[in-house]
Formats: C-alpha cells, sequence, structure tokens
C-alpha cells in the first residue's frame, strides 16, 4: 500500500466536534509537509498518529525536504481561510511556495497539512497523485480551487 | 540617504503571448491563466531564461479525489514541469481532502 487518496483525519474532526483540542483552523500557524511514497496515510488514524513526526508520518526515511528551501516540518500555510459558504466548509489557503529557489526535491507523492500551534496535529493529507521532484528550482503547491479540504453536510 | 530602488521582474510564456512585471524582492513564481496550456494556471519564465513549460497528467487512479482537471480534454492534471538550461521548477496540484469514504 501506498497513497491512494487524499483525506481529512477522523481525529481532527472528533476533536474540534468535541472541543478535545484547541483547534483554530482561523488563527493557528499551519504548515505542508512533503512526504515520499513509503507511507500509507490512513484517515482512521488516532489522533496521536495523525500528528507530524509520529506513525506513517515519522519524519525519518519518509519527510521530503532540502535545508531552508523546503524545511523539514513543511513549509508554512499562507492566506489562511476558513469558512462556510451554502452547507461547504472550505479550509483554503493561497499557493505554497518552496522557500528558495533553488530547491532540489525527489519522490514527492504527498503533503501533510498539520496544525503547527496545536501539538502538530494532522489535519489532513493530499495525494499530488504520483510521483514528483524538482532540480535546483522553485516547488509550488497549488492547493486545488475547492481548497485544501472541504466538508459538504 | 539611502535610494528605495524597486526592483522590476519580467516574465514571459513560452505557450502564450503574455507578459507580465512583478516587483517582489523575495524568489518567487508568476503565474498566468495560459491558452497555450489549455486555460491552466501555469507559471511565466524570468525574461531571459530559455525554458518549455509542460503539462503533466496524473499518474494514478482518481480514486474520488476531488483533482484538478484539464479543462479541454477533461484529463485529471497532476503538475506543470518548467524545465530550464540550469534546473527545473514544478507546480503541483493538489487535491481537495474530503472526509468521505475511506
Amino acid at each position: 500500500m501506498a497513497w491512494s487518496n487524499s483525506k481529512i483525519f477522523m481525529a481532527f474532526l472528533e476533536d474540534c466536534l468535541e472541543n478535545a483540542a484547541a483547534l483554530n483552523l482561523a488563527s493557528d500557524t499551519h504548515k505542508a509537509a512533503l512526504y515520499d511514497n513509503d507511507i500509507t496515510p490512513d484517515q482512521t488514524v488516532s489522533a496521536a498518529n495523525s500528528t507530524y513526526n509520529a506513525g506513517q508520518w515519522t519524519a525519518a526515511g519518509n519527510e521530503v525536504s532540502d535545508g531552508t528551501e523546503w524545511d523539514a516540518a513543511g513549509e508554512p500555510l499562507t492566506g489562511v481561510a476558513a469558512g462556510f459558504s451554502s452547507n461547504v466548509y472550505t479550509f483554503d489557503a493561497t499557493n505554497t511556495p518552496s522557500g528558495g529557489s533553488s530547491a532540489t526535491l525527489a519522490n514527492v507523492y504527498g503533503c501533510l497539512v498539520y496544525d503547527d500551534t496545536t501539538a502538530d496535529r494532522g489535519i489532513c493529507y493530499n495525494y499530488f497523485g504520483g510521483v514528483n521532484s524538482v532540480t535546483d528550482g522553485t516547488f509550488t503547491i497549488v492547493w486545488n480551487a475547492s481548497g485544501i479540504f472541504t466538508i459538504t453536510a | 540617504m539611502v535610494p528605495v530602488l524597486r526592483r522590476n521582474n519580467f516574465w514571459y510564456c513560452p505557450n502564450c503571448d503574455q507578459k507580465s512585471v512583478t516587483h517582489e524582492p523575495a524568489p518567487h513564481s508568476r503565474f498566468h491563466t495560459c491558452p497555450g496550456l489549455r486555460g491552466l494556471s501555469a507559471p511565466m519564465l524570468l525574461v531571459g531564461t530559455k525554458g518549455k513549460v509542460e503539462l503533466r497528467e496524473r499518474e494514478d487512479y482518481v480514486n474520488g479525489d476531488m483533482v484538478a482537471l484539464d479543462p479541454e480534454r477533461n484529463r485529471p492534471v497532476m503538475s506543470i514541469v518548467t524545465t530550464r538550461d540550469n534546473g527545473q521548477d514544478v507546480a503541483v496540484f493538489a487535491p481537495t481532502a474530503t472526509a468521505k469514504g475511506a
């Protein structure tokens, strides 16, 4: 098994709905960390195992980074927007570029989006759909027009 | 007194006629809606840099993901790769995560 789709962690939803963790999508700092294909993301893991550098998201041997070009532990999301319109709740941000213009990254398959303010709690994971790499250049995550994640009631 | 100079970054697209100028001092990419790449949001190249900008389709099944689609062919797209003489840039289209399904 490996990456197969893009999902919101159920533990994240539970902790939000049951006031079990002080997660605030609108005001917290969030990051996107890149991963290779050695992992098998699962939306039903526990809160502890949805956290950055735990469970499948263990950094050693799995995370892809390049110094300050794409930092270990991820690049920060900017321009975050969270809210609902009609019956759709959307979490979004402006596109996330590498920290510099000379990134070298290999075997990038997807990213973990997590709350850097609240105990590195995983929010969702996004599968890019195949292998991606960059050589001495810029790596940019272009978030979908429908957002980083969406919940339709 | 130190004069404040404004940096001009001139951009062009090898797939269409569009040109642009930015003034951002930090490293950045300039994106535009490219008619040469079927209306997708694509990066531009700095004037003086030779290169090509290509679309790559998704390599795996969509599997229920909310993916970016090629507006003309309706095929799922994964990334846009810019190949320069001295390196390569990639813009990956991240699908939207949902809570639906396993």
